[in-house]
């Protein structure tokens, strides 16, 4: 209400602030929660408990990213927990059947779960893209042919991977933090390489601000979605490989919540779910939230269902915040 | 899911077709006649259709389950096809529809295991199996006042498992383990699910023997195992040092426990679970975990199917047993690390060849409603 008061007087000076404050307010969010949190219990704020809500994010926080380029060009993918499933347990398989260590042919199983992850993510975007079905309903019905087929392929057993050169992602630490953060820091380098210094992340943003006007500039805009769901495919490969080195078990249930996680850190972090507006960043800063809501939730003491709703009251409020709505003609 | 599953049952289906001919022409007329003839008003029915109807196959604790169904079908000498499943999908009214529809297509000639999905869905199950003359065994879902007896022969039987006095029995493992003093935490499952409140119970029964040890505090974990991990972690900023011990609702939070417990590089935490899932008792044997309890939920699907088909071809006549053989709860087997290893080989290595008409021998009792 404030803020229409002030628009209302400060004119066009008003427009410039507000752009600001669209773009800043999700970070603006993760630090008052980190304040409120510190506050409430001091232990909040040591670099302990900072390492375990990146171990807990690092695996969220790919497969959030993977869904951010698909939400940047106006599609939707919910096939992550099909999707981080199969490559789970793709990669498990590969790596006992190749040795079951790092130092032997094994690493192989590394990029082989990535490729997996691609073809996943390939033929999603194909089924939407040839078929001409909605991306909701293509990607949704492919998560559940990927926990379909994860489930086959495992039989509902847990496959534990012990090896501890792999493990190491989770028990080596640098300065505080393990491994596993710091390879989730180099694929969101990665991310934010391909967001801003490739044509394809450029068109991403061309798909999802005016597709009409893509297609009119010539860009092949069937290309460009079917890429950007393979892209995200392999990021969902990437969170499925921290998702096991983190819990050492790779089955049909480790890629359960990461729908719910992802789509609310994407969304949160201001990134606009009709596309053309947010970036990488912005998921980073999403992933955090949702994360330091998990763990700040338990260390000052509130019961887990809170959790929830606070979560979802947070969507709301990021979606009123980060876009301008008037913008929008109609919503559906 | 939903093709994937429909295409499911309708293999399962076509399956079934195929054992029916097999056997109409197999048996000759006799098995025929017991299939597609009128089922109603018998005292005991030929051949009857064995069905389990349950959640779905995803999930562990349901696919051994039905594992024992089908054991205890091949037992019968007949292919492991031979049972029906009915998939309730999580759906009461699924549930209820396909059993009404399995009465109609079997004409009442049919021995039912199942599940009901929740408590009230039961009395309409039953009472529609009763009408048709069919016979039905239920397990864990059904409302206090409805009971076997009040429906004659016809609903055979129901078990169900408490698992407050087991949680007590790890919970007192778990605090000797602790010396008796400190502070232990508790995952939980689903906050409002049945097993999740009452094993939370039995470390509370237990606690009141400990004056020493404090309940720093209980969270849900949702039976899942990354949930649990991130609740430990938390529970490791909040508490530190304070915490002596871990009380996990089941094997999949334990082991989300012990893996954020490996990412601080603590060792030798005492912790119980709860469900006895070979990984866990692995674990037991290698004393990373002190103790879980095993509900032998395969010999629960066998025997669940056992007690229907057995009264529905008159092996027993369910009306002449005592209450206790009507209403009991099903076994459960602490595992602790010195027994791990054997239990393992008996156990889940080989799954035993059960008598399947030792109906109540591994029970547990009769019900007892607070």
């Amino acid at each position: 209400m404030a803020k229409t008061l002030t628009a209302d007087k400060a004119g066009t000076g008003f427009s410039i602030r507000r752009e600001t404050l669209v773009k800043w307010a999700p970070l603006l969010v993760l630090i008052v929660l980190c304040a409120f949190f510190a506050v409430m219990e001091p232990r909040f704020l040591s670099t302990r408990n900072f390492a375990r809500i990146l171990i807990a994010a690092s695996p969220a926080l790919m497969v959030a990213i993977g869904v951010t380029f698909v939400i940047i060009m106006g599609s939707i993918d919910l096939s992550m927990e099909g999707t981080v499933s199969v490559c789970a347990v793709a990669f498990a398989f590969c790596f006992l059947w190749l040795g079951g260590t790092l130092a032997s042919w094994a690493w192989l199983a590394l990029p082989f779960a990535m490729l997996v992850g691609a073809v996943l993510g390939f033929v999603n975007g194909l089924i939407h893209v040839k078929l001409r079905i909605p991306s909701f309903m293509a990607s949704l019905a492919m998560g559940f042919v990927g926990t379909g087929l994860a489930m086959v392929m495992t039989g509902g057993d847990r496959i534990r991977i012990e090896d501890a050169l792999f493990r190491s992602l989770l028990t080596e630490r640098i300065l505080g933090f393990p491994l596993m953060v710091y390879v989730a820091g180099v694929f969101l380098l990665v991310a934010w390489f391909i967001q801003t210094r490739t044509t394809l992340g450029r068109n991403f943003y061309a798909v999802g601000g005016g597709e009409d006007l893509a297609i009119a500039s010539g860009l092949n805009v069937n290309r460009v979605r079917v890429l950007g769901f393979t892209v995200a495919g392999v990021f969902f490969a990437v969170g499925a490989l921290l998702a096991v080195g983190r819990i050492g078990i790779a089955e049909t249930a480790t890629g359960n919540n990461f729908m719910f996680l992802s789509i609310t850190a994407v969304v949160v972090g201001g990134t606009a779910l009709w596309g053309g507006v947010g970036g990488v960043w912005n998921t980073l800063v999403g992933v955090l939230i949702v994360f330091v809501i998990g763990n700040g939730m338990v260390v000052i003491g509130l019961p887990g269902y809170v959790q929830d709703g606070v979560l979802g009251i947070l969507v709301i409020l990021a979606v009123i915040l980060s876009t301008d709505r008037k913008s929008i003609s109609f919503v559906k | 899911m939903s093709t994937f599953i429909k295409d499911f049952i309708e293999k399962e289906k076509i399956n079934r077709r195929n054992f029916l001919f097999t056997s109409a022409c197999g048996l000759g007329g006799a098995a025929a006649m017991g299939v597609l003839g009128p089922g109603m008003a018998r005292a005991a029915l030929t051949d009857p259709t064995i069905a389990w109807s349950y959640r779905n196959r995803t999930n562990p604790y349901w696919n051994e389950i039905v594992s024992g169904g089908e054991a205890f079908v091949e037992s019968l000498g007949m292919p492991k096809d031979a049972l029906t499943h009915l998939i309730n999908e999580g759906s009461s009214e699924k549930s209820l529809a396909d059993v009404k529809a399995i009465l109609a297509k079997t004409g009442g000639n049919l021995a039912l295991a199942i599940d009901t999905n929740d408590a009230p869905n039961a009395r309409p199950v039953v009472g529609a199996v009763a009408e048709a003359g069919a016979y039905v065994s239920t397990l864990w879902n059904k409302t206090d006042d409805l009971h076997p007896w009040d429906f004659g022969d016809n609903y055979v039987s129901h078990m169900s498992w408490s698992d407050e006095g087991p949680a007590e029995q790890t919970a007192r493992v778990l605090l000797e383990a602790m010396g008796g003093k400190g502070g232990v935490v508790h995952l939980g499952g689903i906050a409002s699910n049945n097993p999740a409140i009452e094993r939370l119970n039995g470390l509370k029964n237990a606690l009141k023997d400990y004056p020493d040890v404090e309940l720093l505090a209980a969270e849900p974990a949702d039976w899942d195992t990354q949930k649990a991990n991130q609740v430990m972690s938390a529970f490791l900023t909040r508490y530190g040092d304070e915490i002596a011990g871990v009380h996990c609702a089941n094997d999949t939070i334990a082991y989300g426990v012990l893996e954020a417990l490996r990412a601080e590089g603590i060792e030798g935490m005492p912790i119980v679970s709860y469900d006895g899932n070979p990984q866990a008792v692995q674990l037991v044997a290698e004393r990373k975990i002190l103790a879980t309890v095993f509900t032998n939920p395969h010999w629960g699907g066998g025997i669940t199917a056992a007690l229907a088909y057995h009264a529905a071809i008159g092996t027993f006549k369910p009306s002449e047993e005592p209450n206790e053989h009507r209403e009991f709860y099903g076994p459960t087997i602490m595992v602790q690390p010195d027994d791990a290893l054997e239990f393992k080989a008996n156990y889940l290595d080989s799954v035993p060849t059960y008598d399947w008409t030792d109906f109540w021998g591994p029970s547990n009792g009769p019900i007892v409603y607070k």
